[in-house]
């Protein structure tokens, strides 16, 4: 018999067998209580409550959540480049520092990024209390340190050559490193920045489902209420929003020969730096610390966590992780392969973006509708919103993809669906694959979302032990968390840099 | 004619388990012009990188102006200038930014930084580039988007605007036609200051392949798996020199 081999395209499907233990506990968890809910909410997307009031209430909501979203954009991006320079190894070359160094502010940083905003930003409230800069600050702190790694890789790819040459000429250090970095920095802002723009937006309105104002706040409240039209204005106009700044950023070209334009960016970079500091010093000095007594009970390792729930708890929080990693990967080539027509095709889109769109506790409260809370539901929620997501990278990678493969094998009288899953699919599955390694990075730490709203894992325990001021389970669970993350970092970047 | 700029006492340089250069003894006098004659791999880039700093040597002595590079200040080092075999030049700025990043040495920060914002003066750039022959529609244009003539020249260019007296090229007369070859010879040898007009000497050490190019040149050396066979005046070159390394 021979061997069994695997190549990219089957390991892009193979992950779908996680849907078999998966569909096993949904199937078993169904309860009927909550069809009608259900059916509710689907209805009331095709019938949003439209008057005068809602609209100033979503004027405003979205006016705080751009301002939240754009504000720790700015500062995240700023920061972001600013970190990824002093953790890249020609920042060290040039200035002939250690390697040490480089390695522990790569590690604080990894550390940093490790826990989501959704835990920062709970964490801040329960020292800080509800303020519209926590929002701000808590989608800051992870954003700088994701974005940070994100410059340093593309610094990386600088040519070896090109800082022998400068080098040579024998510029001052300074000199030096802002002639080697300004364009790859530049370059990382063009492709990169405007989607971090999306993502800010998207963090600000699952801080606002926690208590944090803007438009999440009142889909929060809607849903609480259980009033769906009023739920699916604020979803639509979210929407709308995030169309809106997609096309407006397309048309945005950055044209670094441009002098005005150079120094219009170099002034809010100045600005945005001194303001950020300025506000930070205020911030600290300024605050009163409101049921925190001090830093060091964080510190603490006397916990009445046991160990055996604690250990089930990671175990869960692995699980989920796992198993939505699994259903991000799978579905969307499965879905795409099976229903592959153009009918479909924009059918798939539209759910896509809806799936990317509605927060993913809110798509998890939807669920709870008709099922008990389980690690299955939540890692189909995560799966479902991260499927999404992946689905919007194939999408584009397929349309853009040279088709003669694909119409060469249709005229040799093969399926249509054999033809796409050979001749179009199989030559992205690769770049697929290693975006998806990335993404299972975010998976994770986006397991605390699920885990605070679903009843699962780490994320559920951090918000108990908050909600009891039980600070050392917290620092325990944070440890945890960043542990995981962690690892799953340095396991996924070993496949990506395979992939790639 | 006899004090020397640059010196190499022993030099012999290993890659991984292998010997590039092998004990390698030269004096370079100021003013002097050598021509550096070697097959592909036989080590004449890597003796460039070492003359200039680049590459630290397994063993020997690398000394500049009678001084090891780790004794020498940034001002003194930058009386080198080198053109690389591959040029080195930065992809993503423009050819007039790239000919200005040779005034780097001579400028503060802020200079560097304007350059990269684009304004900066480009005027001593594009006196320079008029000189390699360089038209002014390409002055603004991205590297990238250069054929490989004009890349060639603008490498030149910013060598050239330095005003280093010690020149040290690998190969600069790639991809350019012959009669840019002469313009360009003349620039490289005769050594045109920053006001166009003659000033002291420059000492070249030029790696080529072109053995009609070698009248201009007083020393020739060749090179033969990293080991220097011959290091003779010009007029002393005969065939059977260029057989032991070719």
């Amino acid at each position: 018999m021979n061997k069994l081999k695997l190549n990219y395209t089957s390991l892009s499907f193979l992950p779908i067998l996680v849907c078999i233990p998966l569909g096993y506990q949904l199937i078993n968890n169904i309860h009927f209580g909550g069809f009608k809910l259900f059916q509710e909410f689907l209805i009331s997307a095709f019938n949003p409550k439209i008057d005068n009031e809602i609209i100033i209430t979503v004027i405003k909501r979205l006016n705080e959540t751009i301002l939240i979203g754009f504000f720790s954009w700015l500062v995240s991006i700023i920061f972001g480049a600013i970190f990824g320079i002093i953790s890249s190894n020609i920042f060290y070359k040039i200035f002939n520092i250690p390697n040490f160094f480089y390695r522990i502010i790569r590690f604080f940083l990894t550390i940093i990024r490790s826990i989501h905003e959704v835990l920062w930003g709970i964490l801040l409230i329960q020292i800080y209390g509800i303020n519209f800069s926590i929002g701000i600050i808590a989608i800051c702190i992870p954003y700088i340190a994701v974005n940070s790694k994100v410059f340093a890789e593309q610094l990386e790819t600088i040519d070896y050559k090109s800082f022998e040459s400068i080098n040579q000429i024998n510029a001052p250090k300074f000199s030096s490193l802002v002639t080697l970095i300004w364009n790859p920095i530049i370059n990382t802002f063009k492709n990169f920045g405007l989607y971090r723009l999306e993502c800010s937006i998207r963090s600000t309105v699952i801080l606002g489902l926690f208590g944090i104002g803007g438009i999440g706040n009142s889909i929060f409240l809607s849903f609480q209420t259980l009033n769906f039209r009023e739920l699916w204005t604020y979803l639509w106009s979210l929407a709308i929003l995030i169309i809106l700044s997609g096309l407006i950023f397309k048309k945005i070209k950055f044209n670094t020969t441009n002098k005005i334009l150079s120094i219009f960016f170099t002034a809010v970079f100045l600005i945005t730096i001194l303001f950020s500091f300025s506000y930070f010093l205020y911030f600290i000095f300024n605050n009163n610390f409101e049921n925190f007594n001090s830093v060091s009970s964080l510190f603490k390792l006397s916990s009445d966590l046991g160990l055996f729930d604690f250990l089930k708890l990671i175990l869960e929080t692995i699980i989920l992780s796992l198993l939505s990693t699994g259903i991000a990967i799978s579905l969307p080539p499965l879905v795409l392969g099976i229903f592959n027509n153009n009918t479909s095709k924009i059918f798939i889109k539209i759910f896509a973006f809806l799936l990317r769109l509605i927060p993913t506790p809110v798509i998890l409260l939807t669920l709870l509708t008709f099922n008990y809370p389980s690690v299955s539901l939540a890692a189909l929620t995560l799966g479902l919103h991260n499927a999404g997501i992946t689905s919007k990278l194939l999408f584009t990678n397929l349309d853009s993809q040279d088709k003669r493969n694909y119409i060469a094998m249709k005229s040799l009288g093969i399926s249509k669906k054999t033809s796409w899953l050979l001749g179009l699919f199989s030559q992205q599955a690769k770049s697929y694959l290693a975006y998806c390694a990335y993404r299972s990075d975010i998976i994770i730490r986006e397991t605390a979302i699920v885990g605070v709203i679903g009843s699962v894992g780490l994320g559920w325990q951090l918000q108990e032990s908050l909600s009891s001021f039980a600070w050392q389970e917290v620092t325990i669970v944070l440890i945890a968390y960043s542990s995981i993350a962690i690892v799953g970092e340095l396991i996924n970047g070993k496949i990506k840099n395979s992939l790639t | 004619m006899n004090n020397t700029v640059l010196e190499l006492k022993n030099i012999s340089y290993k890659y991984k388990n292998d010997l590039i250069l092998n004990k390698i003894n030269l004096k370079i006098n100021s003013g002097e012009k050598i021509a550096l004659l070697g097959k592909s791999g036989s080590g004449k880039t890597t003796l460039i990188s070492v003359l200039n700093g680049t590459i630290k040597p397994t063993q020997g002595e690398v000394k500049l102006f009678n001084k090891s590079f780790e004794e020498l200040d940034r001002k003194q080092k930058s009386k080198i200038t080198t053109i690389w075999q591959d040029l080195r030049l930065i992809e993503d700025l423009s050819a007039e930014q790239n000919v200005n990043c040779g005034l780097l040495a001579e400028n503060n920060f802020y200079f560097a930084f304007k350059n990269l914002l684009n304004i900066s003066s480009f005027k001593k750039a594009h006196k320079y580039m008029q000189l390699c022959r360089l038209h002014n529609s390409i002055y603004d244009k991205k590297i990238r988007k250069l054929s490989g003539g004009q890349k060639q020249r603008v490498a030149i260019a910013r060598s050239l605007i330095q005003g280093s007296n010690i020149l040290l090229a690998d190969e600069p007369f790639n991809n350019l036609d012959p009669k840019l070859i002469t313009t360009i010879k003349n620039l490289l040898l005769e050594s045109v200051d920053k006001n166009n007009t003659k000033k002291s000497p420059k000492t070249a050490l030029v790696a080529l392949h072109r053995l009609d190019l070698l009248n201009d040149f007083d020393k020739i050396i060749g090179i033969r798996d990293g080991k220097i066979f011959f290091n003779i005046k010009r007029n002393n070159l005969k065939k059977l020199h260029l057989d032991k390394i070719y």
